[in-house]
């Protein structure tokens, strides 16, 4: 294998933005033979690949990087990777459809055409051992060996292009930042240290203390927030709530101006642990950020993995380019008569910890929590994010699967 | 004594004046904070029933040992079986009370 510079900023050098204009788009899908139809999570994840979320990924993986990731997490270059990118078809829509190595295959969504797939490879592979070197497990419980059981018998490789670029609609527009545009903000700002903070959460003061902590040990000059938006279970938070109330510490004056930026990441989950926590270190290296917080459990799922696999995998790895930060618990303490850091505070017989289900258990008894806990500005916003965005609940039902906003809206084109 | 698995009740001002109504506020402890909560305890078996019922529910095995994400109506109800009964051992009540 080619010894690489893993430490290059974006993630092996160059910044992947495959996003055409109206005109070249319309010229690139005139090359497509053969239409496909995505749905959603396809969607998305190839606005986060075009726009270089993923960078120095195209595309869907062929045989060689996918094989790559699973037993070596790299991809075939030598570049260090956690979780294989694909898309997977069965063999009959394939043989239906005609598609052919070499083909380029039109993407629509929404009934508009959206982006090409310049067919490389058509293979198999084989999902056992795919959820085995992924996830470490081969149990159908696990949710991230689930989806990799759900994939279809054969996988499409090849590059994506952006060939009609989707609207972001509100309120995700306002915290849509591509690497490119983030990393330009950055450099405007006078961003030179920045720490990425990775949620799903609507943020109680545990997790205000993390990113200040995380500021504190990386001598940062700004907190990214990077929410995930993407699939959804019944009882999580609503994604419009996450973004809103992490960008109302910032509003509300926890944060200090200039030291907080809230942004989304396309992405769905895949709890794939420590492997994951190598992902979301290069995606948010990729967005211009120099650290990366990790806690506990960090993308972790039942208890597949150690509380701190995410932390002692980065000892395994080369230099990535991003610091880690990594922190232990903040919890509140009577004695302190403050939210505090486990790491320091001896009072371990009369902490009173909390996590994020007891927040959310309290929230759904309707109770407010004290300040300390919970700031009431996110509170109240939890509440009028859930009315008007959640069919009356801040938490995911199976109305708000059904009928939600989509994240993006792809424009009509003729082509 | 066998171990149990309480259900934090949350503890707003509506709910601590009828407990303090029925008598009971002795009953809500500190959970944090300043934030009270009444813990009605359940069984094993009076666990496992719950969470079949609400399969919403989360049995919060990392940091507080307790069943957390009932559905708020039913929480109501339990709540309201204690201040009715004055007494926490109300689940058996409550189970049999919900289809
Ligand atoms: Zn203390």
């Amino acid at each position: 294998m080619t010894e690489v510079n893993n430490a290059l900023s974006p993630h092996g050098g160059t910044l992947v933005d495959r996003v055409l204009g109206p005109a070249e788009g319309r010229e690139k899908a005139k090359q497509a033979r053969i239409k496909l139809p995505l749905e959603g999570s396809r969607a998305t994840e190839i606005m986060s690949i075009a726009h270089g979320f993923f960078s120095p990924v195209k595309g869907f993986m062929g045989h060689k990087d996918v094989d790559s990731v699973c037993k070596d997490m790299r991809l075939a270059s030598g570049y260090i990777w956690g979780i294989p990118i694909v898309f997977d078809i069965s063999e009959g829509e394939i043989k239906e459809k005609g598609i052919k190595e070499g083909d380029t295959l039109l993407f629509t969504y929404q009934d508009q055409p959206f982006a090409t797939l310049d067919l490389e490879e058509i293979f198999s592979y084989d999902r056992t051992l795919m959820a085995e070197k992924v996830y470490g497990t081969t149990e159908d419980k696990h949710p991230g060996v689930k989806r990799t059981y759900a994939y279809k018998d054969k996988f499409l490789g090849g590059d994506v292009t952006i060939i009609n670029q989707p609207k972001i609609n509100p309120p995700f527009d306002k915290y849509w930042y591509p690497p490119k545009v983030l990393r330009q903000k950055m450099a405007e700002t006078g961003w030179e240290r920045v720490v990425a903070h990775q949620t799903r959460n609507v943020p109680h003061t545990g997790h205000e203390w993390l990113m200040k902590g995380a500021w504190f040990a990386s001598n940062a000059d700004a907190i990214l927030v990077s929410c995930v938006v993407g699939e959804k279970r019944a009882g999580d938070y609503i994604d419009e709530a996450i973004v809103l109330t992490h960008d109302e510490l910032g509003k509300t004056g926890y944060f200090k101006e200039g030291t907080h930026l809230t942004s989304i990441l396309l992405w769905d989950m895949r709890y794939a642990g420590p492997r994951e926590a190598i992902f979301h270190a290069i995606v948010r290296k990729n967005l211009g950020c120099t650290h990366h917080m990790f806690g506990r459990d960090h993308a972790g799922v039942g208890s597949y993995y150690s509380p701190y696999a995410a932390h002692e995998i980065f000892e395994q790895v080369p230099d990535l380019g991003i610091g880690s930060v990594l922190t232990l618990e903040w919890w509140y303490c009577p004695v302190c008569g403050e939210v505090t850091y486990s790491g320091l505070c001896g009072h371990d017989k009369e902490q009173q910890g909390f996590s994020g289900t007891v927040i959310r258990s309290i929230i759904q008894d309707g109770v407010k929590p004290p300040r300390l806990i919970f700031r009431p500005e996110v509170f109240d916003l939890v509440m009028e994010a859930g009315d008007k965005y959640g069919f009356g609940s801040p938490f995911v039902t199976e109305e708000y699967l059904a009928k939600r906003n989509p994240v993006i809206s792809v424009p009509p084109m003729e082509v | 004594m066998a171990e149990t698995y309480p259900i934090n009740i949350w503890i707003n001002e509506e709910r601590l004046e009828k407990l303090q109504q029925a008598g009971l506020a002795d009953m809500a402890q500190e959970a944090f904070a300043g934030l009270k909560k009444l813990p009605v305890p359940t069984n094993e078996q009076q666990r496992d029933a719950v969470l079949q019922k609400f399969p919403m529910a989360k049995y919060d095995s990392a940091t507080t040992k307790s069943i957390e994400l009932l559905p708020r109506d039913a929480k109501d109800r339990i709540f309201d079986l204690v201040v009715e009964k004055k007494t926490l051992d109300v689940i058996d009540a409550f189970l049999a009370s919900t289809i």
